[in-house]
C-alpha cells in the first residue's frame, strides 16, 4: 500500500466528521487515534491536525491572515484591512494573527497561507537598496 | 565626480525610484541537505522554475511534491538555515548574455569568475530550451576544421554534428578537444568550452594555452569545479549551450565542448539521490537518457530562412578501463553522430593522437569534407584498413610477399603520418598535401623515422613552390590536373633534395 500523506489523513477525518454530531464525532476522534497508533503515524500528529485545520478553514470560507507589523495595529486599519482581504480572497470570514516585530520598522506584512504582501518600509528599504546599487 | 554631484544623482535616482510591490509566493525551508532543501509552500511553482533564498542565493525546483517542493541550491547552502524565507520568482533559470561574454570565464549561472569585472548583460536567455525542430534544420555540409590530421582525413566533423570523444583518463580526450579550439583561430567559428567537475589547475591551464594561441578571443568558458556543488556542475552544459545559442542565433556557427559529460552524469546522480527519485542501472535515475539527450539535441545547424547558424557539440565521456559498453557510454554513443575512440595501448606506442580508427566513425561527417580531403581520404581509409588486417596475420609468418610487404609498408607510414604533437593544428590545405603525397606513394621509399621530417619539409617546400595546388585547394576546395600535376614535380623536386 502506498504511504499515506497527511493530507489525505486530514481530508478523510474531515469528511468521515462533517455533518455529525458531538458523540459521532467523537468517536470519530477516538477511531482516529487508534488509527494511528496501529499504522504507527504518530509522529505525523501534529502534522495532520494542521492539515486539518486548513481543510476546515478552507471550506467554512475563513482565512487565517498573520500580520506582522512593527507597532501594534489600530482597530480602524484592522477594520479595513479585513474588508479588503474578504473582497479580494472573496472569503466569509478573516481571522487576523498579529505579530510584532520592530525590525520591520513600520508598514505591515501579511501572510495568506503561502501568500506574502509585504507593505513594510524594511522591505521598501531593501528595494531601494538593490536599485541603487544596480544602477550607481 | 564632486561630493555635489553624488548627493545630487542618489537624490535624482531616490526621487525617481517607483517601488512595485507584488504578491509574492512564499516558502519555508523543511529539510536542507547537501545542495538540497525541501521547502514547503510555494503553490503555483512550475518545474526548473527559479527560486531566491533569504540570502540571495539562488536555487531551482525540481521536485514538485504534494506537499513539498525539492530544490537544487544553486551557491553556497552552508548559510541557509531551516525556516528561511523562499521566494517564488515566476521565470524559469535564465543566465545573462551579451557579445562580450566572449573571453571570459563564468561559473555555472553565467556570472565572471576571472576577476575581469560584471558583465553588462543585453539578453538573458533561458538556460532549459527545448531543441530547434526538423523545419528549421539544415543537413551537415560544412566542415569544421580540426587541425588534427587524423580526424580531418578519417572521422570528419561537419558544423552542426554531435561527435563524441570516449576514452580511458590520460589518452588525450581534453588535448583533442583543446586542439580543435586552437585551430579555430580565422574560421568564422565561436567556442564554448565547459568544464565539468574538473580540477581548478587544470582549468588555469587550459584558459593560459588558449591564452597562448590567441584562442581566447572567440572562447567563452563555462566552469563548474571539483569543489563547486553538484547542482552547478549539472546546469553546467545546459548554461554552455544556453551562450552557444546567443551566438548562434546571431547567425554565428558554434562548437561547444562538454568536458566532461561522465562527470554530469554523477552529479545528476547524487541530485537524484538526494532528492529521493528512484534509482535504475548503476544508481542513475531513469530520465539520465534524456539528460543528455535534451542537451546534445540542443546542437543543430539552421537554415537560412531561421537565422542560419549551427553548434557542433564535442561531448567527452570519459571510461573506466576502456568499457565502452557500461551505462553512460552506451547511452551517449547512441545520442552522438560519432565518436573519436581514444585508447591507453596506442597512447602508450607512442601513436599520439590515440586515435583507434577502427573503433571511431563519423555518421554524417563525410559529407562535410572538402572534395580533395575526401579524394585523398578514401585511399588512406583503405590502406589502414588494410595494414589493420596484415598486421595480426604478419605476426605469424616471416615470408610475406611482396605486395602484402609493400601494404605493411605503406600502413606503417599512414600511422606515422597521422601521429601529431599537441597544441600543433594543421591547416587544412598542409593536410590535403601530406596525405596526397603518402597515398600516391611517394612516401614508400622514406625510411620511418624520417617521416615527420619529411612532412614538415615538404609542407614548408610545397607551399613556396606549388602555389597553383594551394590556390585551388583554399578557392575551389579541389584541385584540377594542373595543380596535380605542379604538386607531383614539386614531391619529385623535394624529395631529390631530401635526404
Amino acid at each position: 500500500m502506498a504511504t499515506l500523506s497527511s493530507n489525505i489523513i486530514a481530508q478523510a477525518i474531515y469528511l468521515a466528521s462533517k455533518d455529525k454530531n458531538e458523540s459521532e464525532q467523537s468517536d470519530i476522534f477516538k477511531n482516529f487515534i487508534k488509527f494511528l497508533f496501529r499504522k504507527r503515524l504518530f509522529t505525523k500528529a501534529s502534522d495532520i491536525i494542521s492539515k486539518l485545520e486548513q481543510i476546515v478553514n478552507k471550506e467554512g470560507g475563513r482565512l487565517v491572515v498573520k500580520v506582522a507589523s512593527a507597532s501594534k495595529l489600530e482597530e480602524k486599519t484592522k477594520i479595513i484591512l479585513i474588508h479588503d482581504l474578504k473582497h479580494r480572497y472573496s472569503s466569509k470570514e478573516i481571522v487576523l494573527e498579529e505579530i510584532l516585530n520592530t525590525k520591520l520598522l513600520g508598514g505591515v506584512r501579511l501572510e495568506i497561507n503561502d501568500e506574502v504582501i509585504d507593505l513594510t518600509l524594511r522591505n521598501r528599504m531593501n528595494k531601494l537598496q538593490t536599485h541603487l546599487n544596480k544602477d550607481l | 565626480m564632486t561630493h555635489n554631484t553624488i548627493v545630487e544623482n542618489l537624490k535624482r535616482e531616490i526621487e525617481n525610484f517607483k517601488i512595485e510591490i507584488k504578491t509574492e509566493k512564499v516558502g519555508k525551508v523543511l529539510e536542507l541537505f547537501d545542495g538540497i532543501a525541501k521547502v514547503s509552500g510555494l503553490s503555483d511553482i512550475k518545474s526548473s522554475e527559479m527560486v531566491t533564498f533569504s540570502n540571495g542565493v539562488v536555487g531551482v525546483a525540481l521536485n514538485l511534491e504534494e506537499d513539498a517542493v525539492g530544490v537544487i541550491i544553486l551557491g553556497d547552502f552552508s548559510k541557509i538555515k531551516e525556516g528561511d524565507e523562499v521566494k517564488a520568482t515566476g521565470k524559469i533559470l535564465e543566465i545573462p548574455l551579451a557579445d562580450s561574454i566572449l573571453g571570459r570565464v563564468v561559473n555555472a549561472i553565467g556570472v565572471p569568475i576571472d576577476g575581469k569585472g560584471a558583465l553588462k548583460a543585453t539578453k538573458a536567455y533561458p538556460i532549459e530550451k527545448v531543441a530547434p525542430g526538423v523545419v528549421t534544420r539544415l543537413s551537415v555540409d560544412q566542415p569544421v576544421a580540426t587541425g588534427i590530421k587524423v580526424i580531418d582525413a578519417i572521422i570528419p566533423v561537419g558544423r552542426g554534428q554531435r561527435e563524441l570523444i570516449i576514452g580511458d583518463r590520460q589518452t588525450g580526450k581534453t588535448a583533442l578537444a583543446i586542439d580543435s579550439i586552437l585551430n579555430q583561430k580565422g574560421q568564422n567559428m565561436i567556442c564554448v568550452y565547459v568544464s565539468i567537475g574538473q580540477k581548478d589547475s587544470k582549468l588555469r591551464k587550459i584558459e593560459a594555452r588558449l591564452e597562448e594561441g590567441g584562442a581566447m578571443k572567440y572562447t567563452v568558458i563555462v566552469s563548474a569545479g571539483a569543489s563547486e556543488p553538484a547542482a552547478l556542475s549539472y546546469i553546467a552544459p545546459y548554461t554552455g549551450v544556453s551562450i552557444a545559442e546567443y551566438f548562434m542565433d546571431q547567425g554565428k556557427d558554434v562548437l561547444i565542448i562538454y568536458d566532461d559529460l561522465s562527470k554530469h552524469a554523477v552529479a545528476y546522480r547524487e541530485i537524484s539521490l538526494l532528492l529521493r527519485r528512484p534509482p535504475g542501472r548503476e544508481a542513475y535515475p531513469g530520465d539520465v537518457f534524456y539528460l543528455h539527450s535534451r542537451l546534445l539535441e540542443r546542437a543543430c545547424r539552421r537554415n537560412e530562412k531561421y537565422g542560419g547558424g549551427s553548434i557542433t557539440a564535442f561531448p567527452i565521456i570519459e571510461t573506466q578501463a576502456g568499457d565502452i559498453s557500461a551505462y553512460i557510454p552506451t547511452n551517449v554513443i547512441s545520442i552522438t553522430d560519432g565518436q573519436i575512440f581514444l585508447e591507453t595501448d596506442l597512447f602508450y606506442k607512442g601513436i599520439r593522437p590515440a586515435v583507434n580508427v577502427g573503433s571511431s566513425v563519423s555518421r554524417v561527417g563525410s559529407n562535410a569534407q572538402i572534395k580533395a580531403m575526401k579524394k585523398v581520404a578514401g585511399t588512406l581509409k583503405l590502406d589502414l584498413a588494410q595494414y589493420r588486417e596484415l598486421e595480426a596475420f604478419s605476426q605469424f609468418g616471416s615470408d610475406l610477399d611482396e605486395a602484402t610487404k609493400k601494404q605493411l609498408e605503406r600502413g606503417k607510414r599512414a600511422v606515422e603520418v597521422l601521429k601529431q604533437l599537441q597544441y600543433a593544428p594543421v591547416k587544412t590545405e598542409h593536410q590535403v598535401v601530406t596525405l596526397y603525397a603518402l597515398v600516391k606513394g611517394f612516401m614508400d621509399d622514406v625510411p620511418i623515422e624520417k617521416i615527420k621530417e619529411f612532412e614538415n619539409e615538404l609542407i614548408d617546400y610545397s607551399e613556396s613552390h606549388a602555389k597553383v595546388f594551394y590556390k585551388e585547394i583554399i578557392e575551389n576546395k579541389m584541385w584540377t590536373d594542373k595543380g596535380e600535376m605542379e604538386l607531383k614535380k614539386v614531391i619529385e623536386d623535394f624529395k631529390k633534395s631530401f635526404s
